[in-house]
């Protein structure tokens, strides 16, 4: 009896993988399946024509290239500033969790409101219009919890000895940071980034208002009232009125490009935390 | 170094870049709320309390009541919760439980990948299967359409399926192994020690891991905008009615995320009411995570 329950418990939860595995794996699947016909060297060279039936992406690939490029630049700096004092200036003291519920917090905070607030500071406070530039600070503070968090997992993963043979060499805390920790813990902040820009790369709510448009603008030539196109927008506009079978098969491929690069930017994450997994086995 | 700092302390550049960087991840959480506050004022004024438990908005004659919204919202979250907890606590407890660690590191990574599906395409998805799916499914109640409450809170399960997997997969994996090796001691079954020592351990951490997927739940904008309908001043009549579930529906991200957040910016009041829609959620998000974050931390004060 004890032997039956068990058994049948295992086949539940082996079900409930099986089916949220299933789902997953299908919703891939068929985003592969009907967006590798529209796949072809001119879909990412050409530019889009007849409102998205025709033509290709090169622009919106282009767009979103500049606006992920944008984040991280924005997001490094702070997100190794903060890393460095959560991870080893104020390892020891409470203001260091104060600092990562705020990170928590700001992860929560819902990707609307990051574009509500590009909206009001700006485009209408600063004037800038639809621009580039805001879409990517608001994308590059948006990943900024996901970058800070997986570099000052990786800091606090190493080993303290690390630390205490710096510093008892005469370092100060500052010379152990550069000559230690740093090089020691890049590959946390490499991994955060890539996970980072795969939730810039695929959000549409923060620059749907602040920077993307779905047609008319090529490469940006300056700040103010110079939107770009992007992936995410794309879909979102031609998604909503997707009855002309030709747009279909353009939405499709556009999906199935935008789910690649975000595949491709976790793969490329994937060696790394592969690592850090095992690492954090042998300890 | 340039420091003359007192106290053996350098205060070199390094280590002020920190506090500075610091500070402006503080400081962009202040400014957002300070100016959601600033700029809803209008509202508040204008429609006191009843901003929060009107149950009309109609901006042309200046009645904002959100109450609808957050009905939608709530909702929307509770049906995908519904779904994704017992499916997504079952799958948790098959890969830290039964499944070599190995295996497990693999369906994990599988399942992370997957959650780096964009919103955008979540709400593709649901505007050509999910919504003639439901559609169907219903046709005896006579649905006016595809795009209901119901197809979102589907659509969100599927959504925040990974979130709530991977999380209750840590909190579950958290519990000690000499436990475990002590209660199968005992000659408890694998399963009765999971229901005996494991579940109880984990119990916050499992909450957490529900908590944050609602706090996901709520702040979805995309995919709800695309198959929700958007149909302003749905309460239900009685209160227990379902009958909304099935029709056409508004939460506040699907409003936030409509044009009428760009029409409204030249009326103050409604602009103020726009906002003030963001404020409601952040204040909503936020007590979530919050609560979720205190609750998944162990003994060990790791988040």
């Amino acid at each position: 009896m004890r032997k039956l329950r068990h058994r049948l418990f295992w086949l539940l939860t082996a079900f409930c993988a099986s089916l949220a595995c299933g789902i997953l794996l299908l919703l891939v699947g068929a985003i592969a399946f009907r967006g590798w016909p529209a796949i072809s060297w001119n879909f990412f060279t050409e530019q889009i024509r007849l409102v998205g039936a025709s033509g290709g992406i090169f622009y919106n690939l282009i767009g979103t290239l500049i606006l992920i490029t944008t984040a991280l630049v924005t997001c490094l700096p702070i997100a190794f500033g903060i890393g460095l004092l959560c991870g080893v200036y104020q390892r020891q003291h409470k203001w260091r969790s104060h600092l990562m519920m705020l990170l928590y917090l700001l992860n929560g905070v819902p990707s609307i409101l990051f574009g509500l607030f590009g909206l009001i500071v700006f485009v209408k406070f600063f004037g800038w219009g639809k621009s580039w530039l805001s879409g990517g600070i608001l994308l590059g503070i948006m990943m900024l919890p996901t970058v800070t968090v997986a570099f000052i997992e990786r800091i606090e993963g190493l080993p303290a000895k690390y630390f205490e043979a710096a510093k008892g060499l005469g370092l100060t805390t500052t010379q152990v940071v550069w000559s230690v920790i740093i090089p020691q813990s890049l590959s946390g902040l490499i991994t955060g980034s890539l996970l980072g820009l795969v939730r810039a790369a695929t959000e549409t709510a923060p620059i749907m208002f602040t920077a993307t448009v779905f047609a008319g603008a090529t490469v940006p030539h300056g700040v103010k009232e110079n939107p770009v196109l992007s992936l995410p927008y794309h879909i979102f506009i031609l998604a909503q009125d997707s009855f002309d079978p030709a747009v279909g098969a353009k939405i499709w491929g556009t999906a199935l490009v935008l789910v690649g690069l975000a595949l491709l930017l976790s793969l490329l994450a994937l060696p790394l935390r592969l690592r850090i997994h095992e690492e954090a086995r042998h300890h | 170094m340039t420091g003359t700092a007192p106290k053996r302390r350098e205060w070199d550049f390094t280590r002020l870049w920190s506090l500075g960087a610091s500070a402006f991840a503080l400081g962009f959480m202040l400014l957002m709320v300070t100016l959601f506050i600033w700029q809803s004022i209008p509202v508040w004024k204008h429609e006191g309390i009843s901003y929060v438990t009107g149950k009309s908005w109609f901006f042309r004659q200046q009645e904002f009541g959100m109450l609808p919204m957050v009905y939608g919202s709530v909702m929307v979250a509770a049906v995908a919760l519904i779904i994704a907890v017992p499916l997504g606590l079952g799958t948790a407890i098959f890969t830290s439980e039964f499944l070599p660690s190995r295996v497990r590191l693999v369906v994990k990574l599988i399942v992370e990948l997957l959650s780096g599906i964009p919103s955008v395409v979540y709400g593709l998805l649901g505007i050509l299967f999910l919504r003639n799916w439901v559609y169907d499914m219903l046709e005896r109640f006579e649905p006016l359409n595809g795009d209901t409450l119901l197809t979102a809170g589907l659509l969100l399960a599927v959504m925040v399926l990974p979130t709530i997997m991977t999380l209750a997969d840590d909190a579950l994996r958290g519990v000690s192994v000499n436990q475990r090796l002590a209660a199968r001691g005992l000659g408890l079954t694998q399963t009765e020690t999971i229901f005996s020592i494991v579940l109880p351990q984990a119990a916050p951490g499992l909450m957490s891991a529900v908590l944050l997927g609602l706090g996901r739940a709520l702040g979805e904008t995309i995919a709800v905008f695309l198959v929700v309908g958007r149909q302003d001043n749905q309460w239900p009549d009685p209160i227990y009615s379902m009958r909304l579930l099935i029709e056409s529906g508004q939460t506040l991200t699907s409003k936030l995320g409509s044009s009428e957040t760009n029409i409204a910016y030249g009326d103050p009041l409604h602009w103020a009411a726009m906002v003030g829609l963001g404020l409601i959620l952040l204040l909503m998000t936020a007590a979530i995570t919050w609560v979720g974050i205190r609750l998944g931390k162990g003994k060990d004060g790791h988040a």
